[in-house]
């Protein structure tokens, strides 16, 4: 009996179930897709931020920066001490290797340019090199990818370019070079003649620089297998207290310290590692790129916080303003059902059955529509689907529970404590 | 003027006398007017207040000397950064650069604007404190492990001047800056102790600006240094600049789209509610229509009801939206927001436009109703 009245009263009253279920749906969907889209937000900035460039920088223990000093203390503090490319691919087995974005191996010499006076730099580097990892997997990484923000004109080398170079603009625009003029460098004795694939713009020290692919820098320098220094892009989490004591002395941690530690993807955790598999390596967070990241991460994140809540509060407010209405409107029918003799509890239960019945339509609906809602806002801002998180199901269900209950039970309570009599009589 | 009496007085009875039910529409209106100027006024003001942190990746522009070896002026500096609208500066950090000697081993110093080194390059990680007064040097982590400096230790700072005099001068380290970067191997004192040291002045490698401003503004700084300062040639530095822009458009497009979807879909609620609050009215419309009213007369009537509710709601969503905004603003980016005042005529239109279409879809269903049947019950 309880069940076809409740199964009367949905159908009979079905334009207006369908508006609350519509409205249900609604909220749902905008619950689902907010949350969705606010637990990836976090990884898709990451990868928007990847733009900026390596966050990790990896040398030679022992080597010193002076080199990079406007090309003073040559000589002085300059050590010869080199990273085994061999060892590149090691990179891609740390703990957090999917954390790993790309690397980008460099050999950097010094080289004379059209036989004048004055040396520039010369540098190696992989383009876009395909890698076979030892674990059967298998990536294509190169500065290609890191440099998003250089402007070439002419095209990017690739690693089998024996006699092409990319030149920087600072260079070119002295030298008078054009795109396919032909360029003669000299180091130590050796010469070799290079073809001007194209000539590049980055805003910074790289424009007086000259690239090459990896193994001619190391054929003409004859350093076979050496490289000076890596640069590594990395998915990192912001920083917090514990890692910066890490960061200054690992050996200030407790165990269990040290495996949260160890377990996060902390810059300072990931150079770490990256230091365990490649000999005599120091890695070093490059702090302009590393911090900024992270400031901006939790910025977005905590931004993307607050408006998922204030969408959230208004659409419950909103649903439970929309049951209230649907609820109250129907005074007279349970003004006469108390008339007839039914108790307070059996049409309070009647009622919410009813309510909960439509909002579980309702809920399921918007879920669905919600993943699309989600999947719009990912392909058309970030251009990649938002990751599905099935932890957001139990959270609209809980919501659009407590949503419906919140709605229906102060006004069911109205209800009944109104006299049969006044209700029938339309007052 | 009677006919326009009776009217108000029709609406302002009707509004108090179904308090309950008013309350819940108002609350409803309200609610939506509220998501609607909070979400637009933080839509607003992200890209200001993102801007600003995104200055943490350090400047943005350097000016650099004209010509091979030549150095920019103070005066040449000046006139660069007058042309640099004053509100988007950051920070300007003029910077000299020298070799020095400590022990016999050659080192950069760079002589600088402390204070504003601290706003242009926010990510130095300084152990020890910054700088304060003349004498005391900031040095870079790996001068500190060639030399074994701590912070609090002195040294003697010795190299020939312009005129190729020798000079020898202490200093103290306040602190051991660390960047990751090129900044590791230098030392950095302030301008005058260089200059003092040095013995001339207005001899500037690179004036690093971090500027918040959109791409197109900073080109437009660039086009102009570049025409009207002589001496000085301005330079993005892409990296800073270009990427800001691709992250800060992204940015701006998720809570666009975020803010359209919201706003869709509690418009809809807010619609959805007032039309429940109406169609319960049938029966009273009916009894209007049996009494000689017109259908334009109750259209009328339920249109002066939804607009009043309309603008209450509204106001009361302006108010609360704005306090929504602050809070986030204040929460996220310590920041406060501007108010928008656009936002008030807007806000209000929108909330009066939805109650007015949501009253008058169910009312029209209604009037075209015989009244006999609604009276009846059926």
């Amino acid at each position: 009996m309880f069940w076809r009245m409740v199964k009367g009263a949905l159908f009979r009253q079905k334009g207006k179930m369908l508006m609350i279920a519509f409205t249900i749906a609604l909220g749902a969907s905008l619950a689902t897709a907010m949350l969705n889209v606010m637990l990836d937000v976090g990884d898709k900035v990451n990868q928007e931020l990847k733009t900026y460039g390596a966050n990790i920088n990896v040398m030679p223990k022992g080597a010193s920066l002076l080199d990079d000093l406007y090309g003073v203390a040559e000589g002085s503090g300059v050590s010869d001490q080199y990273l085994k490319e061999s060892e590149l691919g090691n990179i891609k087995t740390i703990f957090w290797a999917f954390n790993i974005v790309d690397f980008t191996p460099y050999l950097d010499t010094k080289v004379k340019l059209n036989s004048q006076d004055g040396e520039v730099k010369l540098i190696g580097t992989w383009f876009q090199h395909h890698l076979d990892l030892p674990t059967g997997e298998s990536l294509d990484t190169g500065m290609k990818n890191m440099k998003s923000w250089w402007d070439v004109s002419g095209q990017w080398l690739t690693d089998q370019d024996e006699a092409s170079a990319m030149v920087g603009s600072l260079i070119a625009g002295r030298n008078d070079l054009q795109v396919g003029d032909t360029i003669e460098i000299e180091v130590g004795g050796q010469t070799k003649k290079l073809t001007v694939k194209s000539i590049f713009n980055a805003g910074s020290d790289e424009d007086e620089q000259i690239y090459v692919p990896l193994q001619i820098a190391q054929e003409l320098t004859g350093r076979a297998g050496q490289i000076s220094r890596v640069e590594v892009s990395a998915l990192t989490t912001p920083d917090n207290e514990l890692s910066r004591r890490a960061a200054q002395n690992i050996k200030s941690l407790s165990i269990k310290e040290y495996e949260i530690w160890y377990c996060t993807a902390y810059v300072s955790s990931i150079c770490y590692q990256i230091e365990e598999v490649i000999t005599d390596s120091v890695a070093k967070p490059i702090r302009q790129v590393a911090e900024s990241e992270g400031a901006i991460l939790e910025k977005t994140q905590l931004l993307m916080l607050l408006i998922t809540i204030l969408s959230l509060v208004g659409s419950a407010l909103g649903i439970s303003n929309l049951v209230t209405a649907s609820v109250m409107e129907r005074s007279r029918e349970i003004g006469l059902l108390k008339a007839v003799g039914a108790h307070n509890s059996p049409i309070s239960w009647l009622v919410l059955t009813e309510i909960l019945v439509t909002a579980v339509v309702g809920g399921v609906v918007g879920y669905f529509a919600g993943l699309g809602f989600a999947q719009l806002i990912g392909h058309s801002v970030f251009g990649s689907a938002i990751e599905i998180k099935p932890l957001v199901i139990p959270l609209v269900a809980v919501l659009v529970a407590l949503v419906t209950l919140a709605g229906s039970i102060p006004s069911i309570r109205l209800l009944l404590s109104l006299r049969p009599a006044e209700v029938l009589h339309g007052r | 003027m009677k006919k326009q009496t009776m009217y108000f007085r029709m609406i302002i009875s009707s509004l108090i006398r179904r308090r309950s039910r008013m309350l819940v529409a108002l609350l409803a209106v309200a609610i939506g007017a509220t998501v609607l100027s909070g979400l637009v006024t933080i839509y607003y003001n992200i890209p200001r207040q993102m801007r600003q942190e995104f200055r943490s990746y350090g400047a943005n522009l350097i000016f650099v000397p004209t010509g091979g070896d030549s150095a920019i002026n103070e005066d040449e500096m000046k006139k660069a950064t007058e042309l640099i609208p004053a509100e988007d500066i950051v920070g300007i950090a003029p910077y000299r650069y020298e070799t020095i000697k400590i022990n016999e081993q050659p080192f950069m110093a760079a002589g600088t604007d402390l204070e504003q080194v601290k706003k242009t390059s926010p990510y130095w990680f300084v152990s020890g404190t910054w700088p304060a007064g003349s004498g005391s040097v900031l040095i870079g982590q790996e001068v500190a492990d060639l030399i074994g400096l701590l912070p609090g230790s002195s040294f003697t700072m010795t190299g020939t001047d312009s005129t190729g005099k020798g000079f020898g001068r202490d200093f103290t380290v306040s602190g051991i800056v660390q960047t990751g970067g090129t900044e590791e191997a230098f030392l950095f004192l302030s301008l005058s102790d260089l200059e003092g040291l040095m013995g001339n002045s207005g001899e500037l490698d690179v004036v690093e600006c971090s500027i918040s401003a959109p791409q197109a503004t900073l080109e437009g700084i660039v086009r102009q240094v570049g025409e009207n300062v002589e001496g000085v040639t301005p330079r993005l530095v892409k990296r800073v600049a270009d990427s800001e822009g691709t992250v800060l458009t992204k940015l701006q497009a998720l809570v666009y789209l975020v803010t359209v979807v919201v706003l869709l879909l509690t418009m809809i609620c807010v619609a959805t509610t007032m039309m429940a609050v109406v169609a319960e009215r049938r029966r009273e419309i009916g009894l209007k229509k049996a009494l000689g009213a017109s259908n334009q007369s109750i259209v009328m009537e339920f249109l002066g009801e939804g607009l009043f509710l309309g603008a209450l709601g509204g106001l009361l969503g302006v108010a609360l939206g704005f306090a929504f905004a602050q809070t986030v603003s204040m929460n996220v980016f310590t920041r406060s927001i501007s108010f928008q005042p656009l936002l008030i005529p807007a806000t209000l239109a929108v909330s009066i436009a939805i109650t007015g279409l949501a009253c008058l879809i169910p009312v029209r269903s209604t009037t075209d109703v015989d009244p006999a049947i609604v009276l009846r019950g059926e």
